[in-house]
């Protein structure tokens, strides 16, 4: 598994483009924030000069507001991606005023329910989709409403900060409103889609990596009903998945709630053609799964 | 009465104000793309999906004189997740069908393009729905929309009210674009046919899953701003098994056993909902598009092949459009 590791590792080595991050396509040179962010924390600590160019590169791309893109040359508005950066900037010391400017810019964004006028819209007009607009978290991009994957993503970054003084004092509300949100959003039948568990009175399928990503956030809250049914969802839809990205968020969920993944990681290793996939995230995941002891630490889950 | 500079400067701002607040509910929300005269529909029987759905569009594009020679083809089904059974994506056959034909007909390339619309796993939709396969043995080059290099493109419409909107570079080299969609009914929208699809090319990566953005712009803005922005060059659509009901995704299968062609897509999106036993001018963007973009009334449509006639059953949707039921 270690010799697996390695090569896929040398593989994302390969795709770093001169300017430090990864794109997001094998096929493409638009370097773009989130491979480059699972890259970083799949590299190991031998790769020293590789990691300084991806460090570099990421404190580049801030944009004055605090915020990341999502890619190099998109708008400065701000995105999702400002909590992965942060997370793969945990270890750099140099980088600490570029992630505090990050997390005000996170605890400043919300999803439009946080508004009255949101909460107005979704409790008359709007309610096909079953939720509790009162529980928000993050959207992906400004101006839109709270989805699972940027809410777990914010709960994760969140929770790196050591402490809530000095400005940050909103965190633990925000922390404690995205993990309602999450809970909310649950799929009937257990674990989580993009968001919308029920629409028209008719319970929509959950998803392997949403549920993962979800589960992730959700660490320390084993013991909700709803975490134990998308537990046991995810548990029981892994030996079939039938993609390495999936596969790969899998691992690392069940890994952070205690459960065993070797016959999974093995499966994950011996993926057709893992080394050849199009989708650099999807590479960088495989290694942060086979290394998922060191990966849970990185994203901020102690096991 | 005499008229002082304070009076006058007061006034010019005033009607200066009153203008700018006004003036947009006036202004043409398309340019004037100048559609074509007549365009032109078949309507294919096809009773399932088998081998033979090659011969079918074949013989279906024949009747176009369609000219792909040397052009990169660019194939866009609608693969927005994946749940078991057959009504949710377009067929991988069709698809499989199309690329063989385009190939045959002397196209530089084909590739099919699609960035799911739920679903941030595409290598799942692929494998789920039986498109890993394919792709790979007859070596299709496919492109994730969601995560393809992304080009700040100018929308040539504004009915969202927004300038611009990231798109994939896959789309915009394409030379010849076909929307391939699955024929279903849309809890949103009434129908999501050949305009529908086009939130496909719409980047997750850049806009979230599902591109929510589209839905708080308006689908129909969003609908009319992306299809005046990225040409559709011909539409095949998958009506063998189609879906009613609580679409895109909780819906029911529904045999049509028909295949869509058609070389406008407001007049193949128009034809589809007869067949659906939909009155088209009931349909926001159909009804819309058939300003700028194309052809929905049977007067200006030609029709090869069979006749479309009604849904004898028209298809069920959810409370909110029954008024699209033809009557």
């Amino acid at each position: 598994m270690a010799k697996d590791l390695s090569c896929l590792q040398s593989e994302l080595l390969r795709r770093q483009l001169p300017c430090g991050g990864w794109a997001a396509l094998v096929s493409s040179a638009q370097a773009a924030l989130e491979p480059t962010c699972y890259s970083l924390l799949a590299m190991n600590t031998n790769t020293g000069p590789t990691i300084q160019t991806a460090l570099r590169f990421l404190l580049r791309a801030q944009s004055s507001n605090g915020s990341w893109p999502v890619f190099l040359g998109d708008d400065p508005d701000g995105s999702w991606v400002t909590s992965l950066v942060t997370i793969a900037l945990r270890d750099d010391i140099d980088a600490i005023p570029a992630r505090l400017n990050g997390f005000h810019w996170l605890l400043d964004a919300s999803g439009k329910e946080a508004s009255w006028l949101g909460r107005w819209k979704f409790r008359t007009t709007d309610r096909h989709v079953r939720f509790d607009p009162d529980r928000y978290g993050w959207p992906w991009i400004p101006d839109t409403v709270s989805w699972v994957v940027p809410t777990a993503f914010a709960i994760l970054a969140l929770r790196q900060l050591p402490c809530t003084c000095g400005g940050f004092e909103q965190i633990p509300g925000r922390i404690e409103g995205g993990i309602a949100m999450l809970l909310d959003r649950a799929c009937p039948t257990g674990g989580w889609n993009a968001g919308n568990g029920v629409v028209y009175g008719e319970p929509v399928a959950p998803h392997p990596d949403d549920t993962a990503i979800a589960l992730l956030a959700l660490r320390h809250h084993g013991e909700d009903p709803a975490v134990q049914k998308a537990r046991k969802y995810l548990e029981d839809v892994a030996p079939r998945l039938r993609s390495p990205w999936s596969l790969a968020w899998t691992i690392l969920a069940l890994a952070a709630h205690q459960r065993p993944v070797a016959a999974l990681r093995a499966a994950l290793a011996a993926f057709p053609e893992l080394m050849q996939t199009e989708d650099t995230s999807t590479l960088a995941l495989a290694c942060l799964a086979l290394d998922h002891v060191r990966s849970l630490v990185s994203f901020g889950v102690d096991r | 009465m005499s008229l002082t500079r304070r009076d006058f400067l007061v006034g010019s701002v005033a009607v200066a104000a009153g203008t700018s607040v006004t003036a947009p509910f006036f202004w043409p929300k398309h340019h004037a793309l100048h559609p074509m005269a007549r365009s032109r529909v078949a309507i294919l029987k096809a009773e399932r999906y088998a081998s033979d759905l090659e011969q079918l569009l074949a013989a279906g594009l024949r009747e176009f004189r369609v000219n792909v020679r040397d052009k990169r083809v660019v194939l866009k089904p609608n693969l927005v997740d994946y749940l078991p059974g057959d009504a949710i994506n377009t067929h991988p056959m069709l698809v499989r069908a199309a690329v063989e034909v385009f190939r045959r007909m002397g196209a530089r390339s084909v590739t099919v393009a699609e960035g799911p619309g739920h679903q941030r796993d595409t290598q799942l939709v692929l494998a789920e729905s039986r498109y890993q396969s394919f792709l790979r043995e007859d070596r299709i080059r496919f492109v994730d929309l969601n995560r393809d290099e992304l080009v700040r493109t100018r929308l040539r419409a504004s009915y969202t009210g927004m300038k611009e909107l990231w798109l994939p570079r896959a789309v915009l080299e394409a030379d010849f674009l076909v929307s391939m969609p699955k024929i279903k009914t849309h809890h949103w929208s009434g129908v999501t046919l050949s305009m529908k699809n086009m939130f496909g090319i719409v980047p997750g990566a850049r806009y979230g899953w599902p591109k929510n953005i589209l839905h708080w712009k308006g689908i129909t803005e969003s609908i009319l701003d992306l299809c005046a922005t990225v040409p559709i060059h011909f539409v095949i659509a998958d009506g063998i098994v189609a879906m009613e009901g609580n679409g895109p995704l909780n819906g029911t299968p529904r045999s049509l056993n028909e295949v869509v062609l058609a070389d406008d897509p407001v007049a193949a999106d128009a034809t589809s909902a007869r067949l659906m036993g939909f009155e088209p001018a009931r349909i926001a963007h159909v009804r819309e598009g058939a300003r700028f973009l194309g052809n929905a009334g049977p007067d200006h449509i030609d029709q090869v092949g069979e006749m479309p006639s009604t849904s004898s059953v028209p298809f069920r949707v959810v409370p909110e459009f029954q008024h699209l039921h033809a009557r």
